[in-house]
């Protein structure tokens, strides 16, 4: 009997190396990460943290200054815009002109994507509720995010790339799109990449999350690893001093006492066995990470 | 051509959809208008108009004068498919409305074959334009000799050639200054284009101005015979013109676009 194991190496679909893109106010600094095959990779960030500017990178709609970008094991330069086959993209704001509608923009795309499938976006836009012949101008916002997402899905595209598809909507649209990305990712080739400040969103449905603030990575790994190593550590004002200093992301104090974001819930939990330590929400590593910070 | 690119060139289409209405009823409109005109001045009163001007011996007119004067308002008519046709400022104007740019981006479509793609639109649809002004010149041809059909056909190509490169300077305009500075890039582009045609003929202009002086207000009207007869005979050159004019756009703005990444 042999006793080899079968190790499944995964692929990264997505792979930035060293990005970056200086717009002299802002400056995306040396990013890095990597987007596994067949992951909901979950990208936060506070509004102007760099996630737009790293998306518009990674499709190339915008020019880098400098590192690499690779898409399905290729790099991205100009002769890449074949990968882009592959790829279904839905942004923040719909982008098609307004006096289009459903049926002008199925035209459209059949001349544009080689795996255009238009009985699959006619059949999305049933299951969406959404009319083929009204102007998608007077569309609600919802409705928008829908549209876009159907286009997204029917030229049969590997990698979904989001850039906030849930902001603004309401919990029930926001919850009704989560399971449409979640039928998604079914297939094992299929991946996404989800930007969203939104990190409730990310805690349902991503496996991996990346935190970019300030045009920097503060944060990557997979997502239930890094909610296991960070925690909450409740103490008195005083205790505070106590921390070591390696542990502690940043510190919120209150009249109450103060709560400690620490990098390590593990050895916080044995240092300090009088202190209460409770589990962190990706939207509290966030902040904290930002407060983190705006104190250097 | 490029099945992506027929993509992009049928969303420049749907955005001219007002502008092809207008274009349907234009083509009614001097359908209409000149063959009235062309009857008029055979048998009705801009004839009779003709023939006094003739008789008045004071104006110095020749019979040639004369038709030449009539022909200039046919050739104004001729002109006005190939002007309604297209215009991409206004696709660009539509597409910054509608942050088009970067969904384009995010397509399979090279840089290179998006920019491609509006100078492909604007022949297109000038090649509508054109044919649709062939079959109306081959049409008043029938029922005047005031214009001779291959007169007719310099005129079109010197109007589609001169629109094209209007087209092709507005483009490299649009990029240059990006959305929502249309009406400037359309300014510059017919500034651009009274330049180039001042300084390309700048020895005639000369020429011209100081006869102008010298007849001290009498007027002469061989100078504007001699325009017509160059966009009658001599339209070859517009459309040489027009091809260089739009390689180089083509060239310019492709360099622009792919120094401003996300402008088209």
């Amino acid at each position: 009997m042999s006793d080899t194991t079968n190790v499944i190496e995964l692929k990264n679909v997505i792979e930035l190396k060293n990005v970056t893109k200086d717009y002299g106010d802002f400056k995306l600094d040396n990013v890095s990460f990597a987007v596994p095959e067949g992951s909901v990779c979950g990208f936060i960030g506070q509004n102007g943290a760099g996630k737009t500017t790293t998306i518009n990178l990674i499709l190339d709609v915008i020019k880098k200054d400098a590192g690499e970008i690779s898409l399905f094991g290729k790099i991205v330069d100009k002769d890449s815009a074949p990968l882009r086959e592959d790829i279904g993209v839905v942004f923040d704001e719909m982008g098609f002109h307004e006096f289009m509608t459903a049926k002008d923009i199925n035209i459209m795309m059949k001349n544009i994507y080689k795996n255009w499938d238009s009985d699959e976006f006619f059949a999305y836009l049933k299951k969406f509720s959404l009319p083929a012949k009204k102007k998608c101008g007077t569309f609600s916002r919802g409705m928008r995010m829908k549209l876009q997402i159907a286009v997204a899905l029917s030229h049969h595209a590997k990698l979904l790339v989001m850039d906030e598809p849930t902001s603004g909507l309401d919990p029930i649209v926001r919850n009704e799109m989560i399971g449409i990305f979640r039928e998604f990712v079914l297939e094992e080739d299929h991946t996404i990449l989800l930007s969203s400040h939104i990190t409730g969103d990310l805690e349902k449905i991503a496996d991996e999350v990346v935190f970019i603030d300030g045009g920097r990575i503060v944060l990557a790994g997979n997502k239930d690893e890094i909610l296991e190593k960070h925690g909450i550590l409740k103490c008195k004002k005083d205790d505070v001093e106590k921390v070591s200093k390696s542990l502690v992301v940043s510190m919120e104090t209150s009249s109450f006492g103060a709560e400690v974001m620490v990098n390590d819930r593990q050895a916080a939990a044995k240092l300090y066995p009088e202190m209460v330590l409770e589990p962190a929400q990706l939207e509290q590593i966030m902040i904290y990470y930002v407060n983190a910070g705006k104190k250097l | 051509m490029g099945d992506h690119m027929k993509g992009l060139i049928i969303k420049d289409i749907m955005c001219l959809k007002k502008q092809l209405m207008i274009f349907t009823f234009v083509i009614i409109g001097v359908l209409v208008v000149s063959v009235m005109y062309v009857l008029s001045a055979r048998f009705g009163n801009i004839a009779s108009v003709g023939q006094e001007m003739l008789n008045m011996k004071e104006n110095h007119l020749t019979e040639i004068d004369v038709k030449n004067l009539g022909s200039m308002a046919l050739i104004m008519f001729m002109l006005l498919p190939i002007v309604t046709v297209c215009d991409m400022v206004n696709v660009f104007a539509a597409d910054g409305k509608a942050g088009f740019f970067r969904i384009a981006g995010s397509f399979p479509v090279s840089l290179k074959k998006r920019v491609l793609a509006r100078y492909m639109t604007i022949y297109a649809l000038f090649g509508i334009g054109m044919a649709v002004d062939i079959v109306i010149a081959f049409v008043l041809s029938l029922i005047t000799d005031m214009i001779k059909f291959t007169d007719f056909l310099g005129i079109i190509i010197s109007a589609a050639s001169l629109m094209s490169i209007y087209s092709a300077c507005s483009i490299l305009f649009c990029l240059l200054l990006g959305y929502g500075k249309e009406m400037y890039a359309q300014l510059l582009s017919i500034v651009s284009i009274i330049i180039g045609v001042l300084l390309a003929n700048f020895g005639s202009v000369r020429k011209a101005i100081e006869k102008m002086m010298e007849a001290d207000g009498e007027g002469d009207i061989s100078g504007l015979w001699k325009i017509l007869d160059f966009i009658k005979h001599k339209s070859y050159i517009m459309l040489i013109a027009a091809v260089i004019v739009s390689v180089a756009s083509y060239v310019l703005s492709y360099m622009v676009a792919e120094r401003k990444r996300g402008v088209i």
